[in-house]
């Protein structure tokens, strides 16, 4: 019987590996900055945030949402591990964090777990250019391999990991990086949906697809917050191009009912179920594509 | 010359408060209301800040079909209970909770996709006092 070496003996080498092809250490080009304190995008911004907020779903959420509609598993259409050097820029570097964090959401969920420390350590990279050092402490990565066979334990780790790099950024007054990365991560979950329904394009993912107006049109104004920020005007423009595909979908909503079906609330929707054509599909599909391959190239 | 150190020094202590409270509130959150969620997953989407008494916020979401959610309103004790309710896109009222009559917690499932709000508003109080709290809107999942 020939000789087998156990997963975990060959994650820690090829992790060493993905640290070492991670290397560079480049300054950004540019740098994210806080905004002006004096604009008046940013006191109305401040004032609405205070009072109103935008709930963009999780990747996590999103990648959960994948499974149950029947999704598969392909590896090969997330961002290769290999670019995360070639992210010199402050605001590709906060793109990315979001995409490499929907793909490790992704990975996660359908368990495959070499591929989640693969995409924790390149999220980290990045987080670790950013300046965001503290969402990623040394244990992060200890304990993910620690776990590595607990599902539920890794879920966990990534969430709270989630949740502290996004509590940094906001803490610390640069809410535009934490923008980017919910938009990157918001548009890498759109592109696995869509790039998985071109296989396997079943009535419930074109449901879950086209029911993403919802969470994109808080996205929108999400961003419209930030008033003319240049550094968040691309992918300002890139959403909106993606709000005006989605214009004709029917995206369910609208007023619900609440029944007790044994003692559990059901609340259902009175308008008609999400749904999108082909040819909406095939426009959202390519165009998610353009802008997914603009933000990782 | 001192006027402005002292103004600076004054926008600068304010600026410094607002960072530390927000990041009292999301710590608040992580540590007294993520657990309330359990059995359901936290969807890690922090909704949260420090609110007085008079003031309101609301939060706009999606709930997708088949999946079960419980939607908590988290309060500081010092600001006391507050009201809230979720509602549906045309205002009807699909679960409300009172100041003098709070319920921690909503549970549901979603039979379709939908998306609702959450509005919180705190009571005015009969102090001289005006104290600032924090409240968490939370939302958790099942799988």
């Amino acid at each position: 019987m020939p000789h087998m070496l156990h997963p975990r003996k060959l994650l820690l080498p090829a992790l060493v590996l993905l640290l070492a092809a991670c290397g560079g250490g480049e300054q950004p080009k540019d740098t994210l900055q806080a905004p002006n304190a004096d604009s008046l995008a940013q006191s109305e911004r401040q004032s609405r945030t205070k009072k109103i907020f935008y709930s963009i779903p999780s990747p996590m959420e999103t990648a959960a949402l994948l499974k149950k509609a029947g999704a598969s598993y392909n590896g090969k259409i997330l961002n290769d591990v290999k670019n995360v050097d070639t992210y010199t820029a402050a605001s590709k570097q906060a793109l990315n964090l979001g995409v490499y964090g929907a793909d490790l959401s992704y990975a996660s969920v359908f368990n495959h777990t070499q591929e989640s420390i693969f995409y924790t350590s390149c999220a980290r990279r990045l987080a670790d250019k950013l300046g965001v050092t503290s969402a990623f402490n040394d244990s992060v990565m200890g304990l993910m391999e620690q776990h590595q066979n607990d599902r539920e334990k890794m879920l966990d780790i990534i969430s709270e990991t989630y949740w502290d790099m996004d509590r940094y950024l906001k803490v610390n007054d640069r809410e535009n990086i934490s923008a980017l990365m919910i938009a990157g991560g918001w548009v890498e979950g759109l592109y696995i949906a869509t790039q998985v329904a071109r296989t396997n394009p079943s009535a419930e993912l074109k449901q879950r697809i086209a029911e993403q107006k919802l969470s994109l049109t808080d996205l929108v104004s999400l961003l419209e917050t930030y008033g003319e920020d240049e550094t968040l005007k691309g992918v300002r423009a890139d959403v909106k191009a993606l709000a005006e595909l989605y214009t004709e979908v029917q995206a369910g909503g609208g007023g619900v009912t609440a029944t007790q079906e044994n003692g559990v609330t059901v609340i259902g929707a009175e308008g008609e179920a999400a749904t999108l054509t082909d040819s909406q599909l095939k426009a959202i599909t390519e165009k998610a594509a353009t802008i997914r391959n603009s933000y990782i190239n | 010359m001192l006027r402005i150190t002292f103004a600076s020094l004054l926008v600068a202590g304010m600026m410094l408060a607002g960072t530390t409270a927000q990041a009292q509130c999301k710590s608040f959150a992580k540590n007294k209301c993520v657990p309330g969620l359990a059995p359901y997953k936290f969807n890690e989407t922090f909704n949260g800040a420090q609110l007085a008494p008079g003031d309101e916020a609301e939060v706009a979401l999606t709930f997708y079909s088949g999946q079960e959610y419980r939607v908590m309103v988290c309060v500081h004790q010092i600001l006391g209970e507050v009201n809230w309710k979720l509602v549906d896109q045309n205002n009807k009222i699909v679960f409300e909770s009172m100041a003098d009559d709070p319920k921690p917690a909503f549970d549901f499932k979603a039979a379709s996709t939908t998306q609702m709000r959450v509005v919180v508003w705190v009571p005015e109080r009969k102090t001289e006092m005006t104290h600032l709290g924090c409240v968490a809107i939370m939302v958790g999942f099942k799988e």
